[in-house]
């Protein structure tokens, strides 16, 4: 036994005595390497070159959300009208699993909307719905659609106000979810406003604007949290009308118009938008940087040619991503890694991205392409557009690099 | 007899020609001595060459010691194939700046076998610590970048050694003279490392590592001389030609490495007291900038029976590597015991150092313990 224990003691000493513990304070440069890490820091100011702008990536009818905006500015006003569709249930309504009959007609519909995003400093938001030919479609614009048919108009803040947040008279409700940041307007519609029309088989669309007594401008939800309608129908079973209640339709078509368009495409770096606008940035990465070197930070700086376009609520973010392959306007961006900053409208500020992982991967993969993407996060979710000055102007796109020399390795 | 002396050869030239391609094969990288912050700016910290029984005498007896690789031809007076190995652990207090810091290394700096293969011949194979070169630095300090000043934390550190690769034979020419020489591969490398890490996360943190390799080679020779019964005196020569360091295929350093010389004496006056005193010098500064030549001394005695002595002894000396103009020196003292067992085919030595560097201009001073263990087998 008490050899075992010795052992197992002196087994234990030994493994306590394998135990390193090397690391102490420098005192340099007596009792330091004689080689040192080596931080540069240069502005690339001429290596961004033969940069381009492209439109129409990301159409209104495809966005992720319908805009409305009402943004009176100093020559004109920016304004934004969701329109949608609902298709209709036919001229006939099954009325059982052996009998049908004839629509005769709506008592009521209510129409739910998710507003998904607002200013809340806005007052009196209010919502006018407009009942709009049932033809919209993707070619429909801000001019072709008739916003005169008004069926009723909706007060927000007036809304949210009153005890339970529901107008006993017009019977509209909002929920506020809290969660997701969402207002759930629910808008009851009587016979006139929810007229069944059986020769367009039910088919009804609708489209909204918006107004403040400041400037306004809100996102309705499109697809899962897009506008529903619920029809209350009158259908007629051997003469005798009787009421039904089908399931809810959701909107067969979702987008929106605004109107002034954008201005064309010009030299400048145009981002963001509607239709979206990206930006082609190809840059030269000096060779001592990206073979011999660890980038530790890059920055890419921009310089508005002109104040971001947008309502001053609705800062919007612009990211810089990398592309598979250069093939102008239609390369395929790289989806692995972005980085991102926010465009504050009307600011002229100087924008400043920090691309690090994007040179970084350049500087670890020689095949890749040393491209850059300007583009909006949420591509044709804002209305807002920022437009940059190009490489052949003053006040150029630049690269700030800070970058490691490779260590001295072996240098006594 | 003949025979038995045949077999005996045989063997000892097939274990150590197998350990000696297995050493040059691979180096290991734990082979390193005793670390100093003395050779962090240099090329390192050279190894002692020496077995736990000569380290327990200040080195003293290394000249004269077959199992030591300092000299060859002791070896022509190994009578049976011998195998030893060592380790040791150190415990270093280093000051400076008015601040001390511990620090701990276990190293394993010698290893060889030898044995006679002809009648007047002997042969050794094995490997010590050439250079000892793992060390890690920490360094907090600021600069100025993009307009702002950045605090940051280096680390640097280096994890490996050069090994000393030997391949010795001797031959005993007469009764009193004994002579030697030693064919040396230098060969090792070291796992490094640089990370800065900056307090601002915006700046990402550097980390770059590399793996150098080393090689060199040198020649050696040696010589004991019996002067009289109980009196031995022995010199020593080696020149090692350049310390060759590649990172990635690529040379990224060429030092020159020291010519050295040394001898020593070794009196017995009776079978229970044995005494020596060694001296060895080294151009170190051949190895450039912030490299001295340096001189060394040792003196120690040995009594009591071989089967398990007192050792004891001092010694002192010059470091390589240093900032200054001067080289720093170092001091010792140590003592230790052996034990034999399995009528004497097995041996296990112990020694304890106190050792002490200081100087070189930069106010270090170094104070360590290192308890030492060493293994020699005698199939």
């Amino acid at each position: 036994m008490t050899r075992r224990r010795l052992a197992l003691v002196g087994a234990v000493v030994l493994v306590a005595a394998c135990v390193e513990r090397l690391t102490a304070p420098g005192h340099c440069p007596d009792y330091c390497p004689s080689g040192q890490i080596t931080v540069v820091d240069t502005l690339l100011t001429t290596s961004i070159n033969r940069d381009s702008s492209y439109r129409g990536y990301v159409l209104a009818y495809q966005a992720a959300l319908m805009l409305a905006a009402h943004l009176p500015g100093a020559t004109d006003t920016l304004d934004s009208r969701p329109i949608f569709r609902f298709n209709g249930f036919g001229g006939r309504f099954v009325l059982s699993a052996a009998d049908t009959g004839d629509i005769v007609g709506a008592d009521s519909a209510r129409l739910q909307l998710v507003i998904t995003r607002r200013d809340t400093a806005t007052h009196n938001l209010r919502l006018q719905l407009y009942r709009l030919p049932i033809t919209i479609d993707t070619a429909t614009t801000f001019g072709s659609a008739p916003f005169t048919d008004s069926l009723r108009t909706v007060y927000i803040d007036t809304l949210l106000a009153l005890p339970g947040r529901k107008d006993p008279i017009t019977g509209d409700s909002v929920v506020v979810d809290t969660v997701n940041h969402r207002l759930v307007l629910s808008l009851k519609l009587g016979p006139a406003a929810a007229r069944y029309d059986t020769t367009d088989s039910g088919t009804v669309a609708y489209g909204i604007r918006i107004a403040a007594d400041t400037l306004a401008s809100i996102a309705l939800g499109k697809g899962v949290v897009g506008p529903v309608l619920q029809w209350y129908l009158q259908v007629d079973s051997a003469l005798t009308s009787v009421a039904r209640t089908p399931g809810v339709r959701g909107a067969a078509f979702a987008s929106f118009v605004f109107a002034p368009p954008l201005a064309p495409l010009d030299s400048t770096l145009a981002v963001g938008g509607v239709p979206s606008a990206r930006s082609l940035l190809r840059v030269a990465v000096p060779k001592v940087i990206r073979d011999s070197s660890q980038i530790i930070r890059a920055t890419l700086f921009l310089v508005p040619a002109v104040p971001a376009r947008g309502a001053p609520a609705d800062s919007f973010v612009i990211e810089a991503r990398t592309v598979l392959a250069d093939f102008g306007a239609k390369s395929p961006i790289d989806p692995r890694l972005g980085d991102t900053t926010v465009i504050h409208p009307e600011s002229k500020d100087t924008v400043r991205i920090e691309v690090t992982n994007l040179l970084q991967l350049w500087a670890a993969d020689s095949t890749h392409p040393t491209v850059l993407v300007l583009r909006a996060q949420a591509e044709a979710q804002f209305l807002g557009e920022v437009r940059f000055y190009p490489s052949l102007a003053a006040k150029r796109p630049a690269l700030q690099v800070t970058f490691v020399r490779r260590f001295p390795f072996g240098v006594p | 007899m003949r025979r038995a002396d045949g077999w005996t050869g045989g063997r000892a030239v097939g274990t150590a020609v197998l350990a000696a391609m297995f050493l040059a094969a691979s180096p290991p990288d734990r082979l390193t001595a005793q670390d100093s912050q003395f050779g962090i700016r240099g090329l390192g910290t050279p190894g002692r060459w020496e077995s736990v029984r000569s380290r327990s005498t200040g080195g003293a007896f290394g000249p004269f010691d077959p199992l030591s690789p300092l000299m060859e031809a002791p070896l022509a007076d190994l009578g049976q194939l011998t195998a030893t190995a060592a380790g040791g652990t150190s415990h270093r207090d280093v000051l400076v700046g008015g601040t001390t810091t511990a620090l701990r290394t276990t190293r394993f700096p010698l290893m060889g076998v030898a044995g006679p293969v002809a009648p007047r011949l002997a042969v050794a194979a094995g490997f010590t610590t050439y250079l000892d070169k793992s060390w890690d630095v920490t360094l907090r300090d600021s600069f100025l970048l993009r307009g702002v000043l950045q605090r940051y934390t280096d680390e640097i550190t280096s994890d490996g050694s050069v090994a000393d690769v030997r391949l010795a034979a001797a031959s005993r020419l007469s009764r009193r003279i004994a002579i030697g020489v030693g064919v040396h591969v230098l060969a090792g490398s070291t796992r490094m490392t640089a990370e800065r890490r900056f307090d601002d996360s915006t700046f990402n943190a550097v980390q770059q590592s590399a793996e150098v390799r080393y090689d060199g080679v040198g020649v050696s020779g040696s010589v004991l001389i019996g002067l009289a019964p109980g009196l031995t005196i022995a010199g020593w020569a080696r020149s090692d030609n350049r310390l060759r360091a590649k990172v990635a295929d690529t040379t990224s350093a060429v030092t020159d490495l020291p010519r050295m010389a040394g001898g020593g004496v070794l009196f017995a006056p009776s079978p229970s007291a044995r005494f020596a005193a060694s001296v060895a010098w080294r151009s170190w500064s051949r190895a450039g900038p912030g490299a001295f030549d340096t001189w060394s001394w040792s003196a120690g005695a040995e009594f009591g029976s071989r089967r398990m002595p007192i050792r004891l002894g001092a010694r002192g000396g010059q470091m390589p590597f240093g900032p200054g103009t001067e080289a720093p020196t170092e001091v010792a003292g140590s003592l230790g015991t052996g034990r034999a067992f399995a009528q004497g085919r097995a041996l296990i030595d112990l020694g304890l150092e106190r050792l002490e560097r200081r100087g070189g201009g930069g106010g270090l001073t170094e104070r360590v313990w290192t308890v030492l263990v060493g293994i020699t087998v005698r199939p």
